[in-house]
């Protein structure tokens, strides 16, 4: 080989293996085989474009000008009736013959549905997915949530889930002072738990404030006067009586499931509903995410 | 015989003219009506959101979203359901986008919400630090043009029968008796944001570009 | 054959669109250096207001270089070529100058005019037919104007045979006409109204799936009869003039233009894998882009054989440089765009950075570096003057190639990995990244691209700096060079 082929099939080879290392240095399965597929495509260009390329760019350095040239003329440009290079002649003639076979009788060009192939991908997916992490344990089920949580919750949510300086719900801790308080003034018909809706003006002015003030901080030490209203129906602890209210002491499976199946509009702003977008699995992985956030 | 054509302008020009032009005939023909159906339900946009549409277009948002989702697991896990072909009956121009330097926003309205928008519009960077989206603070100010979106509906009523009420119709006493009906559409997004000025403006009866561009947004769904 | 006395041609109208193809290269290209740094550094789309984002100069880029600057190149080559293959000069025919004339001046007037339309946002959104109607008006009249002048110089010929440049211009010409004219159909939302709204505003004849298979019809084949058609009409003409070599083979030139015009308006749905349009029609855009390597390949095949011991020129001749690297570039587009037209690897490439990677290959490798070439060949014929400054030009060739690779294979990676990263799930079947991750992580490759931008566009401007001084200050020749350009 001569030099200038070998220069340029070296860059064609050290695009690829730069394309490899970035793609493998971010944990890209390159077993995938429509990864598998775009790879060697990408050989394919660079590697065939440097070396035709150049074998005729060759033919520059040791060939002539042969052939008989034809009568006409224009402007002083000749033109030999040269035959065709035969390589470029049978790959067309191929490709020709290849086309129409692949489009009329190779490949299922009726039978194929890029529909139903998605739906053999998801379902695949899911039964085996479902399966595998039915009785996960915690740490794995936070893991799961964390990967969801940071591709579907954090761009409102934040990376850490602390709620964007005030643009959305901030989880290291429960409901903040404002956010209660509102509830207790206006009460909330939204979160559909078996209780119903929560109606409006269940305390009034101090009383309010204090028992806002209490679930806001966590509910610490001993219960004001005023959260008696409140203990009704989310009991002396704030747990929400085993699901028939939300828990305001501290997120747990329910509060979560109901958020994502309802959304949420509050103080703050408005959270959209998640219905049908995540499975039973994932829902729980969330919400054990979400309570390893306000542990922390 | 191809000697013969070169020295023929005439029948040259006929031949690449013919040559060219069977192809197109294949490609678009065959499914031109099929296409055009709208799943069941679909609705035609409101004025507001047909305004809002035009503010996306102004704005060419296309240049860096989709509005395809594909049929690939790795999609719709993102985005949520694969794009049907009735779902886009009333999209004129089509927006698929050819580049997705920000994502897909064809489902965008499941999943984000008017004061999510509201942040990210004014400044993108406050709600995703890493965002290399500019900032549209122009559309709090500029007022959208609803007389245009109307006209536009009022036009495809017309020649290709979208299903718009009667009331549509190419008057100005028409469009001033649909004017109340835009403004109560536009009090409704507002309601949920926060920017005082914008606020003003639609109880003036003026409709800033962001309230129209986000009644398209939520009804991306 | 006629007799060989020579001609004088008119060359008033080429030198016209030889300053606009300057001009509107020159603001295309700063344009897109500017839109590439912002991708970067996201703070520079503030410096205009509402006027400078991203997303209202991304259209103004790709219009001003498309049809500023390449039509502008088109028409300056074709007022010249066309002349001098069909032995006839414009000033023979008083009828044909003035179309000429109207025909600049119109184009100049209107592409101001649509440059003004998308910077205020009128668009109709629609890939490379963002202009509204009343423009659509005005670029059919120019291209009509373009089409009696081609048709006329041809009536009027002395050469009988027309030459493949020829066949070239005449395609551009059908091709073009044909696509836009459809692709562009729209209903004016003003005149059915009584005058309601904005007098600009249309809506498109077609809807959804539909117009999405219109559109990419119509783009794949702009493509193909913009940036690859009338190319192929230029270095048919400019690489043999240049060199003195004949053509090397007919029958391959002739197999090479049917074939295209065959096979490539059968592939316009490799813009549409995947999408609503149904799955046969997307078969056939895939399949056909595979059989389209072959008559693409064809022309370069053809130009780099006519070059087949001519080492020497290449080495010593900067223009043939130009023209044997762009068609190698133009050799390494037409397979990467194939390639990436197969269903499985569209499945990544599509959406990412990796097609403007593939479009930047062609257009900076091949379609810009055609057109300088040509009008460095041109200058010191209609100017009577030799090139200015052969350095200038080596300088500019090598910092323009330099520019042409960062360009490719940083959007190359750029676009795999985004691919990919979409893709990527975690051991549990959960997506591994969420997009913002997918976007930081392009920020060294958007970089390297801006960079890449920079050296390309002071490239560029050391070509218009070197024409300006062949135009005006340069050693005058006393007669017309017969093959290469004489360069100080
Ligand atoms: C009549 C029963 C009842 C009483 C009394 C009551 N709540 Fe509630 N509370 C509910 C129900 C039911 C909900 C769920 C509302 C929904 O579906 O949106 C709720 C929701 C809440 C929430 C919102 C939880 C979330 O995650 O969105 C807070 C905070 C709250 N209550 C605090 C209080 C406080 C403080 C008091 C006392 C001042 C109180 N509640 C009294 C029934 C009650
Ligand atoms: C478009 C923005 C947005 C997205 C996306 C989002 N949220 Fe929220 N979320 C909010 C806002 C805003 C609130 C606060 C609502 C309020 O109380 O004003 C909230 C509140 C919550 C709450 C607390 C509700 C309560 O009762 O205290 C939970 C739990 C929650 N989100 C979970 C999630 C999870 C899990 C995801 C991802 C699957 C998610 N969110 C995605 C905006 C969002
Ligand atoms: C320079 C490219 C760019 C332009 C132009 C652009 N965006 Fe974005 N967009 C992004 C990027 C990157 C993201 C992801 C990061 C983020 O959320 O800010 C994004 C995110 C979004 C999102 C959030 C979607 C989601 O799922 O999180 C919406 C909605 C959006 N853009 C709307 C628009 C609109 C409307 C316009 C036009 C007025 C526009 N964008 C113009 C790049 C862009
Ligand atoms: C200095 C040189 C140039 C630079 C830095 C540049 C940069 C860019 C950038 C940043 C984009 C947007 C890509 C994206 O959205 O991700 C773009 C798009 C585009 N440019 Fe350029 N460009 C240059 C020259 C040219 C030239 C000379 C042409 C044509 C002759 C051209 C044709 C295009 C086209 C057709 C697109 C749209 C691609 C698509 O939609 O996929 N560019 N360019
Ligand atoms: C054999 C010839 C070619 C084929 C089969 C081909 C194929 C393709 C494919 C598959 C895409 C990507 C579509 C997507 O997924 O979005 C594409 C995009 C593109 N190609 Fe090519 N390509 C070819 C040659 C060229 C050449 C020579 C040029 C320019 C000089 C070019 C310019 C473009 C442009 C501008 C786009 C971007 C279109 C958009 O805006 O999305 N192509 N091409
Ligand atoms: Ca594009
Ligand atoms: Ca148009
Ligand atoms: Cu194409």
């Amino acid at each position: 080989m001569n030099a200038l082929m070998i220069k340029g099939l070296a860059f064609a080879a050290v695009l690829m293996i730069a394309t490899l290392a970035v793609v493998m240095s971010l944990d890209i399965d390159l077993s995938d085989p429509i990864n598998i597929i775009t790879m060697l495509g990408a050989l394919v260009i660079a590697g065939l474009s440097a070396g035709v390329s150049i074998k005729y760019i060759n033919q520059m350095k040791t060939d002539t000008a042969t052939g008989e040239l034809a009568d006409e003329n224009w402007d002083g440009i000749g033109e030999y009736k040269n035959e065709l290079p035969s390589g470029w002649a049978y790959s067309f003639l191929a490709t020709m013959i290849w086309a129409l076979w692949y489009w009329f009788v190779g490949y299922p060009v009726n039978a194929f549905s890029q529909i139903g192939q998605y739906n053999e991908e998801v379902l695949a997916h899911q039964e085996k997915f479902e399966a595998k992490y039915k009785d996960a344990d915690s740490d794995t089920l936070q893991q799961i949530g964390e990967s969801i949580f940071l591709v579907q919750c954090a761009p409102c949510h934040g990376e850490t889930g602390d709620g964007l300086s005030g643009k959305s719900q901030d989880f290291s801790s429960r409901e903040s002072e404002a956010q209660v308080l509102d509830i207790i003034e206006n009460g909330s018909d939204q979160l559909h738990y078996p209780m119903g809706a929560m109606p409006g003006g269940m305390a009034f002015g101090e009383d309010a404030k204090i028992a806002a003030k209490y679930v806001a901080d966590g509910m610490k030490g001993d219960a004001p006067a005023a959260f008696g209203v409140c203990a009704g129906c989310h009991g002396a602890d704030g747990k929400g009586n085993d699901g028939m209210s939300p828990n305001i002491a501290e997120y747990d499976n329910e509060v979560i499931k109901h958020v994502l199946a309802n959304g949420k509009k509050g103080v703050i702003g408005m959270m959209p509903s998640f219905k049908g977008r995540f499975t039973e699995v994932q829902e729980k992985a969330l919400a054990t995410y979400i309570q390893s956030i306000q542990q922390q | 015989m191809f000697h013969w054509l070169e020295k023929n302008p005439f029948f040259f020009s006929v031949g690449v003219f013919v040559i060219i032009s069977f192809a197109g005939l294949i490609e678009i023909l065959p499914n031109f009506t099929e296409a055009s159906r709208p799943v069941i339900g679909l609705k035609p946009y409101t004025v507001l959101e047909l305004a809002g549409k035009e503010v996306y277009k102004k704005d060419a948002c296309i240049a860096c979203h989709s509005q395809l989702i594909r049929p690939f697991k790795s999609e719709t896990d993102r985005y949520g359901q694969v794009s049907l072909s009735g779902e886009y009956a009333y999209d004129r121009p089509f927006l698929w986008g050819s580049k997705r330097t920000g994502p897909d926003l064809h489902r965008v309205g499941n999943y984000r919400t008017t004061d999510w928008h509201e942040n990210h519009m004014w400044d993108p960077k406050s709600v995703v630090p890493q965002s290399i989206m500019p900032a549209y603070k122009h559309m709090f100010t500029n007022i959208a043009d609803i007389e245009t979106a109307y006209a536009e509906a009022v036009t495809v009523k017309k020649v290709f029968h979208t299903p718009y009420g009667d009331e549509f119709k190419g008057t100005r006493e028409a469009w001033e008796a649909h004017k109340p009906t835009v403004l109560a559409e536009a009090k409704e997004v507002v309601k949920n944001m926060k920017n005082k000025d914008v606020k003003d403006a639609v109880a003036n009866g003026e409709i800033p570009e962001i309230v129209a561009l986000i009644a398209y947004m939520n009804r991306l769904k | 054959m006629q007799s060989n006395a020579a001609l004088e041609y008119d060359y008033s109208v080429a030198k016209l669109f030889t300053y606009t193809t300057i001009l509107f290269g020159f603001l295309g290209m700063l344009i897109g250096t500017l839109i590439a740094s912002q991708l970067a550094f996201p703070e520079l789309n503030y410096m205009l207001g509402e006027y400078g984002t991203f997303s209202r100069l991304r259209p103004i880029h790709t219009n001003t270089v498309i049809f500023g600057f390449t039509l502008s190149g088109v028409f300056a080559t074709f007022y010249y070529v066309g002349q001098r293959v069909l032995k006839v000069s414009m000033a023979e025919s008083k009828f044909l100058m003035t179309i000429g004339k109207i025909h600049f001046w119109l184009y100049l007037v209107g592409a101001l005019a649509a440059t003004i339309s998308l910077l205020l946002g009128y668009s109709q959104s629609k890939e490379y037919a963002q202009y509204e109607w009343p423009l659509d008006i005005v670029i059919v009249i120019i291209w009509i104007l373009w089409g009696i002048s081609m048709f006329g110089l041809i009536g009027i010929r002395r050469e009988k045979t027309l030459y493949i440049s020829m066949w070239y211009y005449i395609a551009t010409f059908l091709g073009i006409a044909t696509l836009y004219l459809f692709n562009n159909m729209a209903v004016p939302t003003y005149f059915l109204t009584d005058g309601l709204g904005n007098f600009m505003h249309s809506v498109s004849m077609y809807s959804g799936t539909n117009d999405a298979l219109v559109q990419w019809w119509y783009g794949h084949n702009a493509v193909a009869f913009g940036f690859t058609v009338p190319i192929v009409a230029m270095v048919y003409y400019f690489l043999p003039k240049e060199s003195g070599q004949a053509i090397y083979s007919y029958k391959l030139s002739l197999l090479s233009f049917w074939g295209l015009m065959f096979v490539y308006l059968w592939a316009g749905s490799h813009h549409l894998l995947y999408s609503t349009v149904p799955d046969w029609m997307q078969t056939m855009g895939s399949v056909f882009s595979i059989v389209l390597i072959l008559p693409s390949w064809g022309s370069a095949i053809n130009m780099l054989l006519t070059m087949k011991g001519e080492w020497n020129q290449l080495t010593e001749n900067p223009l043939i440089k130009f023209m044997v690297l762009a068609s190698t570039f133009y050799m390494l587009s037409t397979l990467e765009g194939p390639i990436q037209a197969i269903k499985s690897v569209n499945a990544i490439a599509h959406f990412t950075d990796w097609i403007p990677g593939h479009v930047h290959d062609g257009v900076l490798g091949w379609v810009v570096f055609m057109i300088m070439a040509g009008l460095f060949h041109m200058a010191p014929r209609m100017f009577k003057r030799e090139i200015y400054s052969k350095s200038l030009l080596e300088t500019q060739f090598w910092l323009q190639t330099t520019a042409v690779v960062l360009y490719f294979t940083s959007m190359w990676i750029a676009g795999i990995t985004q691919g990919m990263m979409w893709r990527a799930v975690d051991e549990y079947g959960n997506l591994m990244y969420s997009f913002i991750d997918t976007v930081a992580v392009l920020h060294p490759y958007y970089a390297i691209r801006a960079l890449s931008g920079v050296l390309y566009l002071t490239g560029f401007l050391m070509f218009a700096y070197n024409m300006i001084k062949t135009m005006t200050a340069s050693r005058e020749l006393t007669q017309e060079p017969q093959f290469k350009s004489p360069m100080a």
